[in-house]
Protein backbone atom coordinates (compact mmCIF):
# COMPACT_ATOMS: atom_id res chain seq x y z
CA UNK A 1 0.00 0.00 0.00
CA UNK A 2 1.13 3.30 -0.78
CA UNK A 3 2.18 5.98 1.71
CA UNK A 4 1.92 9.28 2.16
CA UNK A 5 3.08 12.20 4.80
CA UNK A 6 -0.20 14.42 4.51
CA UNK A 7 -0.94 15.84 8.19
CA UNK A 8 0.51 15.51 11.45
CA UNK A 9 -3.27 14.55 12.41
CA UNK A 10 -3.19 11.53 10.79
CA UNK A 11 0.53 10.15 12.49
CA UNK A 12 0.43 8.94 15.67
CA UNK A 13 3.69 8.96 18.77
CA UNK A 14 4.38 5.74 17.53
CA UNK A 15 4.86 6.84 13.82
CA UNK A 16 6.43 9.97 14.84
CA UNK A 17 9.03 8.47 17.26
CA UNK A 18 9.61 5.87 13.98
CA UNK A 19 10.64 8.59 11.81
CA UNK A 20 12.77 10.32 14.66
CA UNK A 21 14.83 7.22 14.91
CA UNK A 22 15.00 6.85 11.05
CA UNK A 23 16.85 10.19 10.94
CA UNK A 24 19.03 9.12 13.81
CA UNK A 25 20.34 5.93 11.45
CA UNK A 26 20.53 8.16 8.52
CA UNK A 27 22.39 11.30 10.64
CA UNK A 28 25.31 8.59 11.00
CA UNK A 29 25.35 6.70 7.89
CA UNK A 30 28.41 6.60 5.88
CA UNK A 31 27.35 8.61 2.58
CA UNK A 32 29.00 6.11 0.83
CA UNK A 33 26.27 3.67 2.07
CA UNK A 34 23.12 6.22 1.38
CA UNK A 35 24.50 7.18 -1.87
CA UNK A 36 22.83 4.00 -4.02
CA UNK A 37 19.43 3.64 -1.79
CA UNK A 38 17.52 5.27 -3.85
CA UNK A 39 18.97 4.70 -6.99
CA UNK A 40 16.47 4.42 -10.13
CA UNK A 41 13.89 6.53 -8.09
CA UNK A 42 12.88 9.70 -9.11
CA UNK A 43 11.05 12.47 -7.33
CA UNK A 44 8.30 14.94 -8.55
CA UNK A 45 8.88 18.52 -6.88
CA UNK A 46 5.36 20.44 -7.64
CA UNK A 47 5.79 23.82 -6.01
CA UNK A 48 3.07 26.22 -6.69
CA UNK A 49 4.60 28.06 -4.18
CA UNK A 50 7.98 29.83 -3.79
CA UNK A 51 10.56 27.71 -1.62
CA UNK A 52 14.08 27.83 -0.69
CA UNK A 53 14.88 25.68 2.07
CA UNK A 54 12.09 22.85 1.45
CA UNK A 55 12.36 22.62 -2.30
CA UNK A 56 16.29 22.40 -2.71
CA UNK A 57 16.44 20.11 0.36
CA UNK A 58 14.23 17.52 -0.59
CA UNK A 59 15.77 17.89 -4.40
CA UNK A 60 19.25 17.37 -2.09
CA UNK A 61 18.34 14.77 -0.28
CA UNK A 62 17.47 12.87 -3.39
CA UNK A 63 20.57 13.41 -5.34
CA UNK A 64 22.44 12.37 -1.99
CA UNK A 65 20.38 8.91 -2.42
CA UNK A 66 21.33 8.32 -5.98
CA UNK A 67 17.78 9.56 -6.98
CA UNK A 68 16.80 11.86 -9.76
CA UNK A 69 14.64 14.61 -9.78
CA UNK A 70 12.25 16.46 -12.02
CA UNK A 71 9.15 19.43 -11.38
CA UNK A 72 8.80 22.78 -11.14
CA UNK A 73 9.48 25.64 -8.19
CA UNK A 74 6.88 27.92 -9.32
CA UNK A 75 3.55 27.27 -10.95
CA UNK A 76 3.76 30.39 -13.75
CA UNK A 77 5.71 28.40 -16.23
CA UNK A 78 3.05 25.15 -15.87
CA UNK A 79 -0.39 24.02 -18.01
CA UNK A 80 -1.50 25.77 -14.10
CA UNK A 81 -1.92 28.97 -15.48
CA UNK A 82 -3.57 27.80 -18.48
CA UNK A 83 -6.07 26.66 -15.81
CA UNK A 84 -5.54 22.60 -15.60
CA UNK A 85 -6.63 21.18 -12.63
CA UNK A 86 -4.61 20.02 -9.79
CA UNK A 87 -5.94 16.78 -9.95
CA UNK A 88 -5.13 16.41 -14.06
CA UNK A 89 -1.64 17.57 -13.07
CA UNK A 90 -1.08 15.50 -10.30
CA UNK A 91 -3.04 12.22 -12.98
CA UNK A 92 0.01 13.49 -15.64
CA UNK A 93 2.89 13.69 -13.06
CA UNK A 94 2.40 10.26 -11.24
CA UNK A 95 3.71 8.82 -14.78
CA UNK A 96 6.84 11.03 -14.78
CA UNK A 97 8.20 9.86 -11.21
CA UNK A 98 7.83 7.75 -8.28
CA UNK A 99 7.16 9.86 -5.59
CA UNK A 100 5.75 13.34 -5.44
CA UNK A 101 6.46 16.31 -3.25
CA UNK A 102 3.65 19.25 -3.64
CA UNK A 103 3.64 22.37 -2.42
CA UNK A 104 0.36 24.55 -2.33
CA UNK A 105 -1.37 27.50 -1.49
CA UNK A 106 -4.97 26.34 -0.85
CA UNK A 107 -5.40 24.24 2.14
CA UNK A 108 -6.30 20.69 1.60
CA UNK A 109 -4.29 20.36 -1.80
CA UNK A 110 -1.83 17.96 -0.72
CA UNK A 111 -4.99 15.70 0.81
CA UNK A 112 -6.61 16.20 -2.43
CA UNK A 113 -3.46 15.13 -4.24
CA UNK A 114 -3.21 11.80 -2.58
CA UNK A 115 -6.40 11.27 -3.01
CA UNK A 116 -5.85 11.40 -6.96
CA UNK A 117 -2.20 9.52 -7.06
CA UNK A 118 -1.18 5.89 -7.48
CA UNK A 119 2.45 7.28 -6.14
CA UNK A 120 3.26 8.40 -2.45
CA UNK A 121 2.31 12.11 -1.44
CA UNK A 122 4.44 14.40 0.72
CA UNK A 123 2.81 17.11 1.91
CA UNK A 124 5.62 20.44 2.11
CA UNK A 125 2.93 22.93 2.69
CA UNK A 126 -0.52 23.41 1.45
CA UNK A 127 -1.59 27.04 2.59
CA UNK A 128 -1.98 27.67 6.38
CA UNK A 129 -2.82 24.05 6.88
CA UNK A 130 -0.21 22.13 7.64
CA UNK A 131 4.26 21.49 6.70
CA UNK A 132 4.46 17.83 7.99
CA UNK A 133 8.09 17.27 7.41
CA UNK A 134 9.19 20.94 9.00
CA UNK A 135 7.73 19.57 12.21
CA UNK A 136 9.89 16.01 11.70
CA UNK A 137 12.44 18.28 11.28
CA UNK A 138 11.92 20.23 14.14
CA UNK A 139 10.91 17.47 16.55
CA UNK A 140 13.97 16.00 15.47
CA UNK A 141 16.31 19.05 16.10
CA UNK A 142 14.72 19.03 19.92
CA UNK A 143 15.57 15.34 20.48
CA UNK A 144 18.76 16.04 19.38
CA UNK A 145 19.13 19.51 21.31
CA UNK A 146 17.46 17.83 24.58
CA UNK A 147 17.35 14.17 24.09
CA UNK A 148 13.85 14.17 24.70
CA UNK A 149 10.51 15.72 23.96
CA UNK A 150 8.44 14.87 26.56
CA UNK A 151 8.50 17.53 29.64
CA UNK A 152 10.09 21.13 27.46
CA UNK A 153 8.65 24.18 28.02
CA UNK A 154 8.12 25.64 24.30
CA UNK A 155 7.30 29.23 23.49
CA UNK A 156 5.91 30.00 20.04
CA UNK A 157 6.16 33.36 19.12
CA UNK A 158 4.64 35.65 16.22
CA UNK A 159 2.13 34.99 13.42
CA UNK A 160 0.61 31.83 15.60
CA UNK A 161 -2.52 32.60 13.07
CA UNK A 162 -1.09 32.05 9.69
CA UNK A 163 1.95 29.95 10.31
CA UNK A 164 1.38 26.43 9.27
CA UNK A 165 4.79 25.51 10.86
CA UNK A 166 3.20 26.73 14.35
CA UNK A 167 0.18 24.39 13.12
CA UNK A 168 1.50 21.19 12.75
CA UNK A 169 4.03 21.21 15.46
CA UNK A 170 1.44 22.03 17.85
CA UNK A 171 -0.89 18.81 16.43
CA UNK A 172 2.85 17.25 16.88
CA UNK A 173 3.46 18.27 20.42
CA UNK A 174 0.26 17.42 21.91
CA UNK A 175 1.15 13.79 21.67
CA UNK A 176 4.01 14.08 23.61
CA UNK A 177 4.14 13.65 27.45
CA UNK A 178 3.90 17.08 29.79
CA UNK A 179 4.84 19.68 27.29
CA UNK A 180 4.34 23.17 28.28
CA UNK A 181 4.15 26.10 25.56
CA UNK A 182 3.59 29.79 25.95
CA UNK A 183 2.03 31.27 22.75
CA UNK A 184 3.26 34.75 22.46
CA UNK A 185 2.07 36.87 19.73
CA UNK A 186 0.23 40.09 19.25
CA UNK A 187 -3.86 39.90 20.02
CA UNK A 188 -4.69 39.80 16.33
CA UNK A 189 -2.34 36.91 15.38
CA UNK A 190 -2.97 34.67 18.29
CA UNK A 191 -3.56 30.91 17.56
CA UNK A 192 -6.74 29.65 16.00
CA UNK A 193 -9.08 27.97 17.76
CA UNK A 194 -9.35 25.40 14.76
CA UNK A 195 -5.92 24.94 16.46
CA UNK A 196 -6.25 25.71 20.24
CA UNK A 197 -8.70 22.55 19.88
CA UNK A 198 -6.06 20.19 19.12
CA UNK A 199 -4.58 21.79 22.49
CA UNK A 200 -7.95 20.29 24.28
CA UNK A 201 -6.15 16.12 23.93
CA UNK A 202 -3.31 14.97 25.61
CA UNK A 203 -1.34 16.07 28.44
CA UNK A 204 0.39 19.64 28.58
CA UNK A 205 -0.08 22.90 29.48
CA UNK A 206 -0.47 26.18 27.74
CA UNK A 207 -0.71 29.87 27.86
CA UNK A 208 -0.98 32.65 25.86
CA UNK A 209 1.03 36.62 26.66
CA UNK A 210 2.18 39.00 24.66
CA UNK A 211 5.80 39.34 26.03
CA UNK A 212 8.50 37.64 24.67
CA UNK A 213 11.04 38.66 27.94
CA UNK A 214 8.60 35.78 29.63
CA UNK A 215 9.95 33.24 27.17
CA UNK A 216 13.18 33.83 27.12
CA UNK A 217 13.28 33.64 31.11
CA UNK A 218 11.49 30.31 31.05
CA UNK A 219 11.32 28.54 28.30
CA UNK A 220 13.25 25.43 26.90
CA UNK A 221 13.01 26.52 23.31
CA UNK A 222 12.12 29.78 21.79
CA UNK A 223 10.17 28.92 18.36
CA UNK A 224 10.18 32.22 16.41
CA UNK A 225 8.37 32.83 13.24
CA UNK A 226 8.06 35.45 10.16
CA UNK A 227 5.26 37.29 10.18
CA UNK A 228 4.20 36.42 6.80
CA UNK A 229 2.65 39.04 4.59
CA UNK A 230 2.04 36.64 1.83
CA UNK A 231 -1.08 35.65 4.17
CA UNK A 232 -2.25 38.88 5.35
CA UNK A 233 -5.83 39.86 3.11
CA UNK A 234 -5.20 43.68 4.46
CA UNK A 235 -1.68 45.39 3.58
CA UNK A 236 -2.51 47.59 6.26
CA UNK A 237 -2.97 44.86 9.48
CA UNK A 238 0.60 43.52 8.03
CA UNK A 239 2.28 46.87 8.30
CA UNK A 240 0.08 47.22 12.43
CA UNK A 241 2.21 44.07 13.67
CA UNK A 242 4.86 43.07 11.07
CA UNK A 243 7.80 44.32 13.91
CA UNK A 244 6.36 42.59 17.12
CA UNK A 245 8.69 40.90 17.89
CA UNK A 246 12.50 40.99 17.31
CA UNK A 247 14.91 39.28 19.14
CA UNK A 248 18.85 39.96 19.54
CA UNK A 249 21.49 39.56 21.41
CA UNK A 250 20.96 42.21 24.32
CA UNK A 251 16.96 40.68 24.82
CA UNK A 252 19.63 37.08 25.26
CA UNK A 253 22.05 38.30 27.80
CA UNK A 254 20.32 36.42 30.89
CA UNK A 255 18.88 34.19 29.02
CA UNK A 256 19.33 30.68 30.42
CA UNK A 257 22.29 28.41 29.17
CA UNK A 258 19.70 25.41 27.85
CA UNK A 259 17.40 27.91 25.94
CA UNK A 260 17.74 27.29 22.04
CA UNK A 261 16.22 29.48 19.77
CA UNK A 262 14.37 27.66 16.35
CA UNK A 263 13.16 29.17 13.25
CA UNK A 264 11.62 27.31 10.28
CA UNK A 265 13.04 30.44 7.97
CA UNK A 266 13.87 32.59 6.19
CA UNK A 267 13.88 35.10 8.91
CA UNK A 268 13.74 39.10 7.91
CA UNK A 269 13.74 41.32 11.48
CA UNK A 270 12.54 38.84 14.07
CA UNK A 271 16.01 37.31 14.54
CA UNK A 272 18.80 40.01 14.98
CA UNK A 273 21.98 38.56 12.97
CA UNK A 274 24.41 39.49 16.20
CA UNK A 275 21.84 36.03 17.94
CA UNK A 276 23.73 33.86 15.29
CA UNK A 277 27.26 33.74 17.52
CA UNK A 278 25.20 33.23 20.61
CA UNK A 279 25.02 29.78 21.78
CA UNK A 280 21.33 29.48 21.70
CA UNK A 281 20.81 30.02 18.02
CA UNK A 282 20.25 26.60 16.91
CA UNK A 283 18.14 27.57 13.73
CA UNK A 284 21.14 26.61 10.90
CA UNK A 285 21.53 23.69 12.79
CA UNK A 286 17.84 22.63 12.42
CA UNK A 287 18.41 23.35 8.49
CA UNK A 288 21.33 20.67 8.80
CA UNK A 289 18.67 18.61 10.57
CA UNK A 290 16.04 19.10 7.49
CA UNK A 291 18.08 17.43 4.94
CA UNK A 292 18.77 14.08 7.72
CA UNK A 293 14.96 14.23 8.43
CA UNK A 294 13.88 14.04 4.79
CA UNK A 295 16.53 11.32 4.03
CA UNK A 296 14.44 9.54 6.42
CA UNK A 297 11.24 10.59 4.78
CA UNK A 298 11.69 10.27 1.52
CA UNK A 299 13.40 7.04 1.91
CA UNK A 300 10.54 5.48 4.18
CA UNK A 301 7.79 6.92 1.95
CA UNK A 302 9.02 5.07 -1.28
CA UNK A 303 9.06 1.50 1.25
CA UNK A 304 12.46 1.57 2.29
CA UNK A 305 13.39 -0.20 5.71
CA UNK A 306 17.06 -0.15 6.83
CA UNK B 1 -59.21 19.80 24.34
CA UNK B 2 -60.86 16.20 23.17
CA UNK B 3 -58.99 13.95 20.34
CA UNK B 4 -61.25 15.40 18.19
CA UNK B 5 -60.67 18.77 18.26
CA UNK B 6 -57.17 17.95 18.19
CA UNK B 7 -57.31 15.93 14.83
CA UNK B 8 -59.06 19.26 13.71
CA UNK B 9 -56.55 21.78 14.26
CA UNK B 10 -54.02 19.27 12.69
CA UNK B 11 -55.97 17.11 10.42
CA UNK B 12 -54.81 13.45 10.62
CA UNK B 13 -52.96 12.52 6.90
CA UNK B 14 -54.32 9.10 5.28
CA UNK B 15 -51.07 8.66 3.89
CA UNK B 16 -47.32 10.50 3.59
CA UNK B 17 -44.89 11.62 6.77
CA UNK B 18 -44.70 13.64 9.76
CA UNK B 19 -41.64 14.93 11.36
CA UNK B 20 -42.60 15.13 14.88
CA UNK B 21 -40.56 16.05 18.12
CA UNK B 22 -39.35 19.23 16.37
CA UNK B 23 -38.02 21.46 19.37
CA UNK B 24 -41.03 24.51 19.32
CA UNK B 25 -40.16 27.50 17.11
CA UNK B 26 -37.77 25.23 14.93
CA UNK B 27 -40.69 23.80 12.43
CA UNK B 28 -40.44 27.58 10.44
CA UNK B 29 -36.63 26.90 10.33
CA UNK B 30 -37.32 23.43 9.01
CA UNK B 31 -39.87 24.87 6.42
CA UNK B 32 -36.82 27.46 5.14
CA UNK B 33 -34.85 23.56 4.30
CA UNK B 34 -38.11 22.25 3.00
CA UNK B 35 -37.77 25.27 0.21
CA UNK B 36 -33.97 24.58 -0.86
CA UNK B 37 -35.36 21.02 -2.22
CA UNK B 38 -37.70 21.42 -5.22
CA UNK B 39 -38.65 17.74 -5.16
CA UNK B 40 -40.80 19.37 -2.70
CA UNK B 41 -42.33 22.08 -4.47
CA UNK B 42 -45.99 20.39 -4.95
CA UNK B 43 -46.04 18.71 -1.88
CA UNK B 44 -49.19 19.93 0.78
CA UNK B 45 -47.20 20.50 3.88
CA UNK B 46 -49.40 21.75 7.19
CA UNK B 47 -47.19 23.00 10.34
CA UNK B 48 -48.54 22.13 13.81
CA UNK B 49 -46.80 25.20 16.12
CA UNK B 50 -46.39 25.08 19.54
CA UNK B 51 -48.02 21.83 20.09
CA UNK B 52 -47.95 20.29 23.79
CA UNK B 53 -46.00 17.16 24.03
CA UNK B 54 -45.26 14.89 26.68
CA UNK B 55 -41.70 14.26 26.01
CA UNK B 56 -40.81 18.43 25.08
CA UNK B 57 -43.65 20.02 26.74
CA UNK B 58 -44.29 22.53 23.77
CA UNK B 59 -43.19 20.90 20.09
CA UNK B 60 -43.15 21.69 16.18
CA UNK B 61 -44.24 19.08 14.20
CA UNK B 62 -44.52 18.80 10.02
CA UNK B 63 -47.40 17.08 7.94
CA UNK B 64 -46.15 16.42 4.33
CA UNK B 65 -48.99 14.35 1.97
CA UNK B 66 -46.11 12.49 -0.31
CA UNK B 67 -45.38 9.09 -0.88
CA UNK B 68 -41.45 10.00 -0.43
CA UNK B 69 -39.05 12.28 1.01
CA UNK B 70 -36.28 12.94 -0.73
CA UNK B 71 -32.64 11.28 0.63
CA UNK B 72 -31.27 14.28 0.15
CA UNK B 73 -33.70 16.49 2.38
CA UNK B 74 -33.40 13.89 5.21
CA UNK B 75 -29.76 14.39 5.63
CA UNK B 76 -30.25 17.90 5.71
CA UNK B 77 -32.49 17.36 8.43
CA UNK B 78 -30.24 14.96 10.12
CA UNK B 79 -27.66 17.87 10.21
CA UNK B 80 -29.12 20.74 11.28
CA UNK B 81 -32.07 19.22 13.60
CA UNK B 82 -30.57 15.35 14.91
CA UNK B 83 -33.09 14.22 16.98
CA UNK B 84 -36.48 14.65 15.04
CA UNK B 85 -38.85 11.88 14.66
CA UNK B 86 -39.76 10.98 11.07
CA UNK B 87 -43.13 8.72 10.68
CA UNK B 88 -44.36 6.99 7.64
CA UNK B 89 -47.92 7.48 7.68
CA UNK B 90 -50.14 4.88 5.82
CA UNK B 91 -53.94 4.59 6.18
CA UNK B 92 -53.92 7.12 8.98
CA UNK B 93 -51.44 4.94 10.94
CA UNK B 94 -47.81 4.90 11.25
CA UNK B 95 -45.96 2.45 9.57
CA UNK B 96 -42.97 3.41 10.49
CA UNK B 97 -40.95 5.64 12.36
CA UNK B 98 -37.21 6.58 12.77
CA UNK B 99 -34.97 9.52 14.54
CA UNK B 100 -32.63 11.32 12.52
CA UNK B 101 -28.97 11.12 14.06
CA UNK B 102 -26.16 13.43 12.76
CA UNK B 103 -24.15 11.47 10.12
CA UNK B 104 -20.46 10.52 11.27
CA UNK B 105 -19.27 11.45 7.68
CA UNK B 106 -20.98 13.80 5.28
CA UNK B 107 -19.66 13.45 1.50
CA UNK B 108 -20.47 15.83 -1.17
CA UNK B 109 -23.01 17.62 0.49
CA UNK B 110 -21.90 20.52 2.38
CA UNK B 111 -19.38 23.00 1.32
CA UNK B 112 -16.78 24.05 3.25
CA UNK B 113 -16.73 27.87 4.76
CA UNK B 114 -13.10 28.27 4.12
CA UNK B 115 -12.46 30.69 1.47
CA UNK B 116 -8.90 29.16 0.78
CA UNK B 117 -9.96 25.17 1.27
CA UNK B 118 -9.19 23.56 -2.03
CA UNK B 119 -12.77 22.17 -2.74
CA UNK B 120 -13.65 25.79 -3.24
CA UNK B 121 -11.22 26.26 -5.85
CA UNK B 122 -10.70 22.65 -7.52
CA UNK B 123 -13.28 21.66 -10.59
CA UNK B 124 -15.00 18.17 -9.51
CA UNK B 125 -13.15 18.11 -5.69
CA UNK B 126 -16.16 16.55 -3.88
CA UNK B 127 -16.70 17.95 -0.05
CA UNK B 128 -15.85 15.44 3.13
CA UNK B 129 -16.69 16.37 6.70
CA UNK B 130 -16.54 14.70 10.08
CA UNK B 131 -18.80 14.48 12.77
CA UNK B 132 -17.01 16.08 16.26
CA UNK B 133 -19.17 16.84 18.32
CA UNK B 134 -23.26 16.18 18.99
CA UNK B 135 -25.83 18.50 20.05
CA UNK B 136 -25.01 20.84 19.06
CA UNK B 137 -23.72 19.36 15.73
CA UNK B 138 -19.95 20.12 14.46
CA UNK B 139 -17.94 18.98 11.60
CA UNK B 140 -14.11 18.50 10.66
CA UNK B 141 -13.24 19.31 7.26
CA UNK B 142 -10.82 16.35 6.15
CA UNK B 143 -9.57 18.63 3.46
CA UNK B 144 -8.44 21.93 5.42
CA UNK B 145 -9.00 20.16 8.33
CA UNK B 146 -10.95 22.52 10.22
CA UNK B 147 -13.85 22.66 12.33
CA UNK B 148 -16.93 24.40 11.57
CA UNK B 149 -20.36 24.71 13.48
CA UNK B 150 -23.38 23.79 12.22
CA UNK B 151 -24.56 27.16 11.63
CA UNK B 152 -21.21 28.05 9.89
CA UNK B 153 -22.17 25.06 7.44
CA UNK B 154 -25.69 26.08 6.99
CA UNK B 155 -24.66 29.67 5.67
CA UNK B 156 -22.42 27.59 3.42
CA UNK B 157 -24.60 25.46 1.66
CA UNK B 158 -25.64 26.68 -1.45
CA UNK B 159 -28.88 28.41 -1.63
CA UNK B 160 -31.54 28.14 -5.28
Amino acid sequence: MKRNLISLDNLSRNAIVDFLDLAAQFEVMPASKKEKLLSGKILGVLFFEASTRTRLSFESTMLRLGGQVIGFSEAINTSVVKGESLQDTIRTVENYCDVIVIRHPREGAARLAAEISHIPIINAGDGSNQHPTQTLLDLFTMQKLYGQIDKLKIAMVGDLKYSRTVHSLVHALVKFKDVEFLLVSPDSLRLPEYVTSALETGSFHARETTDLREAVDSCDVIYMTRIQRERFPDPLEYEKVKDSYRLDAALLKNAPPRLKILHPLPRINEISVDVDSTPHAAYFQQVACGLIMRQGILYSILGGKL
Amino acid sequence: MTATERVLLIPKIENGFVIDHIPAGFGLEILRVVNQHHELDNVVITLGSNCKSRKLGRKDLLKFQTSQLPPRFLQHLSLICSGVTVKRIKNFEVEAKIVLEPPEIVEGFLACPNPNCITNHERGASTSFHLLNRSPNAFHCAYCERDFSMSELEAALPKR
